[in-house]
């Protein structure tokens, strides 16, 4: 590994990529999260755990590049969407030598892991945008990395409150087979659509929802030793014993994305037990915005 | 036509390899836990078969702070000062 990242060898392999030239800082910035030390390279970059790592970027930047926040924000067909995240996964493969069966050490893997950036809806959102809520001002344009080896999708077409529709998460967030049932670490939950506007129309904070899913997202320790995710033989009290995933309301982080149609979110349950930690930060553009 | 390198190659440095020692018997073990399940549980184990083998002792243990995360600088100086080996662990 690197000490530092030569910005001449992130720019050939944004090209590679193929961004465009103003796409560079978005990059860099991603660079600089993944530098971190909370981040913690090492280990979301090579266990096998695989993860990808998902950019959301958020401020004026996300207009100027018209990176996708939309419907299908998530896939294809969007230039910077396609081209930044895999600009990040090529300059971990060329420049900090994390490929696949050297320092990668991924068991499956995952299409995450070619590209996965995409903006916040800002204006439809329930409450301020990401990076607002993380320190810096509505202003700022910044990118946030987070490490998830998985995405599930939460369907709820008949929830029109917040808590019939957040048990689907809690859920989706605590589910036997999640790869970090006991170990408190953050995840990412992405509202879309119509599951925006139910809390939006709720009244409900930003911090009320992640209560509820730190109360919610909990397996009995009797299923989790029956699913051999605990050790030991199930006893009595083992029934009436839960665990939480989470532990304080920082450790779910939760953006605004996705088209207006539809009754889809995600869950992403990120990498590891606070082994890493998500990073924030602000998009340096050279001269300020053009 | 001018080809561009998209690689970097690590930065290379002298590392100076710990003398190994010509025999176990009797030496001050360190232990270097990194949190995965079970490796505290395996580490204990194997310094217990040292300890009926070859006498060694554990002098200082270490449970870094995540698997992720290096062993601090206190805890090397530790290492080095309370140990004649160490024993790292584990993978998956």
């Amino acid at each position: 590994m690197l000490e530092k990242l030569p910005v001449e060898k992130i720019a050939i392999n944004a090209v590679m990529a193929g961004c465009r030239p103003e796409y560079l800082p978005v990059v860099v910035a991603a660079l600089r999260s993944l530098c971190h030390p909370d981040f913690a390279y090492h280990g979301p970059a090579s266990s096998t755990g695989g993860s990808a790592m998902v950019l959301i970027v958020n401020g004026p930047i996300v207009g100027k590049l018209a990176i996708n926040h939309g419907n299908n924000a998530f896939g294809q067909g969007h230039r910077p969407n396609a081209t930044i995240g895999r600009a990040v996964r090529l300059t971990m493969m060329n420049v900090m030598n994390t490929r696949p069966g050297f320092l990668d050490r991924a068991t499956l893997g995952g299409p995450g892991k070619y590209t996965f950036c995409f903006a916040e809806n800002e204006d439809e959102h329930p409450w301020e945008p990401l990076h607002v809520s993380r320190g810096l001002a509505p202003g700022d344009s910044a990118v946030t990395v987070i490490a998830t080896n998985s995405l599930y999708l939460v369907y709820n077409q008949l929830a029109a409150t917040p808590e019939p529709l957040l048990l689907c998460f809690a859920d989706a967030l605590a589910n036997l087979g999640s790869p970090n049932l006991k170990g408190f670490n953050q995840s990412l939950v992405v509202l879309a659509g119509e599951h925006s506007d139910v809390l939006r129309s709720s009244g409900w904070s930003r911090r009320q929802v992640q209560q509820f899913l730190i109360e919610h997202a909990r397996r009995r320790v009797a299923d989790l030793k029956r699913a051999a995710r605990l050790p030991g033989t199930v006893v009595p009290e083992d029934e009436t014993t839960w665990r939480h995933v989470f532990e304080r309301p920082d450790d779910i982080l939760i953006a605004c994305a996705g088209g207006r149609a539809g009754s889809w979110s995600a869950c992403l349950p990120g990498w590891g037990n606070k082994w890493t930690r998500s990073v924030t930060t602000r998009i340096e553009i050279p001269g300020g915005m053009a | 036509m001018k080809l561009f390198d998209p690689t970097s190659r690590p930065v290379e440095r002298k590392v100076e390899v710990a003398r190994r020692p010509s025999t176990l018997n009797g030496l001050k073990l360190g232990l270097v836990d990194n949190t995965k399940f079970n490796s505290d549980t395996l580490l204990h184990k194997l310094a217990d078969r040292l300890r009926r083998r070859h006498g060694m002792t554990v002098s200082v243990t270490n449970r870094k702070r995540s698997p992720s995360h290096e062993i601090d600088e206190a805890g090397i100086r530790a290492l080095r000062s309370q140990a004649d080996l160490v024993v790292s662990g584990i993978g998956d």
